[in-house]
């Protein structure tokens, strides 16, 4: 409910004790409605016939102890006048308001002083304005709030930094280790001889046509280790390259047995693609030649880039 | 080692045969420097009974090559210069009408010769082309209402001009396709250029050229061709390559399926195989080898492979698809 009782126009404020020489005591104050700790401001009017000079003070006759329900907090001498042989004086007064609900304003003492700054007179003044302090908090609220679980502090970075650069580390440490496995198998596989890889298996042919293999079939496998053997050895794509091609890479890198290196495959496309049917002797002939072109050529290893095909025509 | 008896036998023949290729292609070297490929490739086409497109800028000696073949050949040549407002009237002939006798008689065309040279085909409409590549075909021409087969060894060398396509009338793939290759004449190298220029550059007449060639050569270089041996292997090999132009992923190039937007067709086996067994008689081969294949490949499958869009986006050619396919089909 709000109450305007002041906050409109002056109001007189009632002495304790009324009468003549009594000096006439008006007030207004606003605002009429605040929240709990918000200040009111009070502007006191005080004409005296006697000119005698007045001052305004809070609180007199209270237990300055207990909690107020009015708190002054300044008190500003504004203005002085004189008319008609009267003197007129003005304070502005703040007075923070810390009671709930509708309030009265705390009496007031005006003290009259003469030439002299004696006091001649002391008058309480009780204000008959009322204000309506509001509580900050809703007074419609009646159930509790629920209560925010209590959140776990971040784990700080200090203490993850070792666990990563662990992880880091050891991630690092595999790869390492894989490189150099890499390595290690790829040096030992280069250290394999594509000389006695294929002297191994012209052995191995050899056995398999005394026991029977057909000579044709051996010409064939014969032809395939032969271009195994120049592809490893000299680098050269010779399992898809055909027999003409081969001549022209290896007469470029101008090796030692060209010829009977030309020789064997040559008549191994003889019996792939002309029917040709050699005996076993002549298989035999021609594996001992292979081997020999093999053994013959084993030391001469070319550096030089892969020898790449050219497009006929 | 020896050959197989048959071999052996039909090896010599064809020693003895093409013998005959050897003084035509001395003929043709007094008057053409250069070009040993293209002419190899006539003569395979020759021998086989196909028909060539040959592809290059004017001035590599296109008609040059042809006009001399036949000559050196013995065979009857006729050049059509293919124009945009020809009519297939004007190549396989017309009826005309004898006001003396009253009747239509039929006139032959330029396209009742040995050697045909379709100079710029492309230049014509379609309707014109399709008559030529009809003759091609059919070996056989209808005028009226009568048929007449056309004369033995027919063959067709069209040319058209890679760079000029303004005005011009593509041939369309199944066209195309019925030629048995398509050859890309190329530059000359510096010297055989200076040689040229030296021949060229002068007013004395040119040397003319001698028929060195029977017709019965001819004939008889086929009945031999078609006796060439082709090993299982080979025939798979041809079969393989011509395969992996439709489905390279199968030929462990996935790569390739979005670059073929059409692998070739079957007639590219067939003439492979045909111009092939040429190539190993010109080597003097009874039998085909993998290097035969190979030999001519390009010129066999180049005008039947058509490139996808990304192909063409990333400017890669027939050429460069075919040498992959190379790579990765396994030879035997």
């Amino acid at each position: 409910m709000l109450l305007l009782i002041c906050s409109t126009g002056w109001l007189p404020a009632s002495p304790a004790h009324a009468g003549k020489g009594v000096p006439a005591v008006t007030m207004m104050v606003t605002p009429d409605t605040l929240l709990v700790g918000d200040r009111i401001h009070c502007t006191i009017q005080i004409t005296n016939p006697d000119q005698d000079v007045a001052s305004v003070a809070w609180g007199d006759g209270v237990d300055s102890l207990s909690v107020r329900t009015f708190e002054p907090v300044s008190s500003k001498h504004i203005s002085s006048s004189l008319h008609s042989g009267q003197s007129q004086e003005k304070f502005e007064l703040e007075l923070a308001a810390f009671g709930t609900g509708q309030q009265l304003l705390p009496p007031f003492t005006v003290a009259l002083h003469d030439i002299k700054g004696n006091i001649t007179k002391k008058i309480v003044y009780k204000p008959s304005t009322m204000v309506f302090v509001r509580a900050l908090t809703d007074s419609t609220m009646r159930d509790l709030r629920p209560v925010k679980p209590p959140q776990k502090p971040p784990i700080p970075l200090l203490l993850i930094m070792p666990v990563i650069l662990g992880v880091f580390g050891v991630a690092g440490l595999v790869l390492l280790l894989l490189f150099m496995l890499k390595r290690v198998v790829r040096k030992s596989a280069e250290k394999v001889d594509s000389g006695q890889v294929a002297q191994r298996k012209l052995r191995k042919l050899g056995s398999s046509l005394s026991a029977g293999m057909p000579p044709h079939e051996c010409y064939e496998e014969l032809s395939n280790i032969m271009r195994s053997f120049l592809e490893n050895h000299y680098r050269i794509s010779a399992l898809e390259a055909v027999t003409q091609e081969i001549e022209r890479d290896l007469k470029k890198l101008g090796i030692a047995g060209f010829e009977s290196i030309m020789n064997l495959l040559k008549q191994a496309d003889l019996v792939k693609f002309a029917d040709s049917r050699p005996d076993v002797e002549e298989s035999r002939q021609s594996l001992h030649k292979a081997s020999e072109v093999i053994r013959s050529t084993r030391y001469f290893r070319p550096h030089d880039q892969p020898v790449e095909a050219d497009e006929p025509q | 080692m020896q050959l197989a008896v048959e071999l052996e036998e039909l090896g010599t023949r064809i020693i003895e045969a093409s013998k005959f290729l050897e003084h035509a292609e001395e003929e043709l070297s007094q008057r053409i420097i250069g070009q040993r490929d293209v002419i190899r490739r006539v003569f395979i086409a020759m021998l086989v009974n196909g028909h060539i497109l040959l592809e290059g800028v004017p001035g590599l000696a296109k008609t040059l090559i042809v006009s001399t073949f036949a000559a050196a050949m013995n065979l009857k040549f006729q050049r059509i210069q293919f124009t945009p407002d020809m009519l297939p009237a004007d190549l396989v002939g017309t009826m005309i009408y004898n006001p003396k006798e009253m009747e239509f008689y039929p006139r032959k065309g330029p396209v009742f010769a040995n050697v045909i040279l379709a100079d710029e085909i492309n230049r014509s409409p379609a309707k014109v082309q399709s008559a030529l590549l009809e003759a091609m075909q059919e070996r056989q021409v209808t005028i009226g209402s009568q048929t007449f087969p056309l004369q033995e060894p027919f063959m067709v060398l069209a040319t058209q001009n890679p760079i000029e396509h303004e005005g011009t009338y593509l041939l369309p793939e199944a066209q195309v396709d019925r030629f048995m290759m398509k050859v890309i004449v190329d530059y000359p190298s510096y010297d055989e250029e200076l040689e040229i220029m030296l021949r060229s550059a002068t007013n004395a007449s040119k040397v003319p050229v001698k028929a060195v060639v029977h017709s019965g050569d001819i004939f008889q270089a086929r009945t031999l061709i078609d006796r060439i041996y082709v090993d299982p292997r080979v025939q798979r090999y041809i079969v393989d390559l011509v395969v992996a132009t439709r489905v390279p992923a199968q030929y462990g190039m996935p790569e390739l399926e979005t670059m073929i937007e059409y692998g070739a067709s079957p007639r590219a086996s067939i003439f492979l195989l045909l111009a092939s067994k040429a190539h190993a008689f010109l080597q003097h081969r009874p039998y085909i080898t993998p290097e035969d294949v190979k030999a001519i490949v390009y010129d066999t499958l180049r005008h039947r492979i058509r490139p996808g869009y990304e192909a063409e986006a990333e400017n890669i050619k027939p050429s460069d698809i075919i040498r992959q396919i190379l790579q990765h089909v396994q030879v035997p």
